[in-house]
């Protein structure tokens, strides 16, 4: 185990950059979600002239809640849709590079076999992400309820839908397998991590149009709290949040275990022979 | 440790199964090289050298036939194999530290640390200079660190001195010499210069057009061939022409005697590589291993 644990932390050297690349934008992330929810909100929200009561009771004015729930907005946006990122780097930095320079044939020829080898380039920012997605999304969920007046947004926005559980982190570790199948199938570093957005893209989109479908829908006439609405005359309540999110975060660590399967198949056919020789004893 | 380093029966690779230009790298190789030798695996650009290597060292799988190493399939001795590639990947962005550490990291039980500094250190390497900013002998220096550092006990070697000054390429070559003699360590080095490998190796594999031309111990090869002179009408059967020449009323040939010669014939020794251009230059000439190891063959 002790040995595995020191190629993670080969790969976490490789990586140093894509490391503090990702860190600092996590950290970013929730450091800018904790400013808007403590500092900016409230701010907006103090009692002032021109409100209701004599501005007793806190209230906005105009436009000014745009100021906190557009970067809200950003923020939920960038972390949603990083899988992007997540899927052109372990195409191209990650596998692909390796692949098309020959480092891979170098780390082959310690003592890691190539299955081994890909086990800790797969694990390593997959505990990153997971990391990193277990410190975003409380702060995010804490941060969207804190002050619902100032959002014009709601729960089945795409994004905020990602963004308030596991699924956010469940199309990080899709991009990353998707991209690692993509570098291994291309072997070559611009058009993998070309293939391998365009495949997440596609597949994003294709899940999400079909978002509603994943749970059985409530029929009749919505009250109450916002809605997604499903085919005519029937639609989710948010109580349906929780079952919908889990069936796509399924959906989606589905395809992330066919791609990792796939690569290890895709590897271990290039280099392990197909009928182990039975080796005549040497004399 | 097993007498036989690397053994190949009917070996074959094949590169791009789907697409029209599938071609052979390597076929129907068989051949044996007996472990703790310095073997030169010599051919022209293109003759599958690379691509022996890197079957040897488990990177890929053979299309068919079988590669023993170290008394396993290939692949599975990856802890006592050391290689290094032709273009001496590194990761450009680690330091010659870093690097020296990974090896450490990726090999654990045998990195032997003080080992890989000292051939690192032995071309004034700064340890934090980054692998980007190294020339290419230097990254060949690092490379070698690195495969030598592992304690292999088959190292192989694709091209190791090509970006090498003369005065760094004797001194490297001094210590994998060391190295063979202190560890028994068995080296397999392909080369296109053939003097390169001649005061080095006492083993040669001749690859031509993906197949094995010449195999076997390099005195007993030059033991076993002759070059004549003889008048141009000469008949030179018995005796298997690798390469013959006719200028004047000169007859040149390079034979390999099947019995003793005429004494009218003026006889020499070749040398290496006067025997491995013979060869390659005369593709029709037949495959040749080592006497002591192919018994069929020295009835030819």
């Amino acid at each position: 185990m002790s040995t595995f644990t020191a190629q993670l932390a080969t790969v976490l050297r490789l990586h140093r950059a894509a490391l503090i690349v990702w860190t600092v934008f996590v950290a970013g992330c929730v450091g800018y979600l904790v400013w808007l929810t403590q500092v900016t909100a409230p701010s907006l929200l103090g009692p002032r002239e021109g409100c209701p009561d004599g501005g007793t009771d806190p209230c906005v004015i105009g436009l000014d809640y745009l100021e906190y729930s557009s970067p809200m907005g950003w923020v939920s946006t960038f972390m949603y849709y990083g899988f992007w990122a997540v899927a052109a780097w372990s195409a191209a930095a990650l596998i692909g590079r390796e692949l098309e320079s020959g480092t891979a044939r170098l780390a082959w020829t310690q003592g890691v076999t190539p299955a081994r080898w890909l086990a800790a380039k797969l694990t390593a920012p997959a505990l990153v992400l997971i990391a990193g997605g277990a410190v975003f999304v409380p702060v995010y969920r804490w941060a969207w309820s804190a002050h619902r007046a100032l959002m014009g947004d709601d729960w089945t926005f795409a994004d905020v839908f990602a963004a308030r559980g596991p699924l956010v982190v469940a199309y990080g570790l899709c991009a990353l397998a998707v991209g690692t199948l993509t570098a291994l199938v291309v072997r070559r570093t611009l058009p993998a991590a070309a293939l391998s957005v365009a495949v997440m893209i596609v597949l994003n989109r294709y899940v999400e149009k079909y978002r509603e479908d994943y749970w059985p829908p409530a029929t009749g006439t919505p009250h109450g709290a916002p809605v997604m609405q499903a085919d005519p005359g029937s639609y989710h309540p948010q109580s349906h949040y929780w079952p919908l999110h889990l069936v796509e975060t399924g959906i989606i660590l589905t395809v992330t275990a066919l791609a990792t399967t796939a690569a290890f198949l895709l590897l271990a056919r290039r280099t392990v022979p197909a009928r182990t020789p039975r080796q005549e004893s040497p004399a | 440790m097993t007498d036989t380093a690397l053994e190949a029966a009917a070996l074959g690779k094949r590169f791009g199964r789907l697409r029209r230009s599938a071609g052979w790298a390597l076929r129907d190789c068989s051949f044996a090289l007996p472990a703790g030798r310095v073997c030169a695996v010599v051919g022209p650009n293109g003759a599958g050298k690379s691509t022996l290597l890197a079957l040897a060292a488990g990177l890929t799988a053979p299309t068919e036939g079988s590669l023993t190493v170290l008394g396993g399939p290939a692949g599975q001795a990856r802890a006592r194999v050391g290689f290094v590639a032709q273009d001496k990947p590194l990761y450009p962005q680690l330091t010659v530290a870093e690097t020296l550490r990974m090896g450490g990291d990726l090999n654990p039980g045998r990195w032997d640390a003080r080992a890989a500094e000292r051939i690192a250190a032995g071309g004034d390497l700064d340890p934090k200079a980054r692998i980007r900013a190294l020339s290419g002998g230097q990254r060949t220096r690092v490379a070698l660190a690195l495969a030598l550092g592992k304690r292999p006990e088959l190292l192989l070697l694709d091209e190791p001195m090509a970006d090498l000054d003369p005065l760094a390429r004797h001194e490297l070559m001094g210590v994998l010499m060391s190295q063979a003699a202190q560890h028994g360590t068995t080296i397999v080095m392909s080369s296109h210069v053939v003097a390169e490998l001649e005061d080095s190796c006492d083993h040669l594999l001749l690859i031509g057009g993906g197949r094995v031309r010449l195999a076997g111990d390099i005195d007993a090869l030059l033991e076993t061939h002759a070059r004549v002179s003889a008048a141009a009408d000469t008949d030179l059967a018995p005796h298997t022409v690798v390469e013959s020449r006719t200028t004047g009323r000169q007859l040149s040939a390079l034979i390999r005697p099947a019995a003793p010669l005429p004494a009218d014939w003026r006889t020499g020794t070749p040398s290496l590589e006067e025997l491995v251009l013979s060869y390659l230059r005369n593709p029709e000439a037949k495959a040749a291993g080592a006497p002591a190891k192919s018994p069929e063959e020295s009835v030819a």
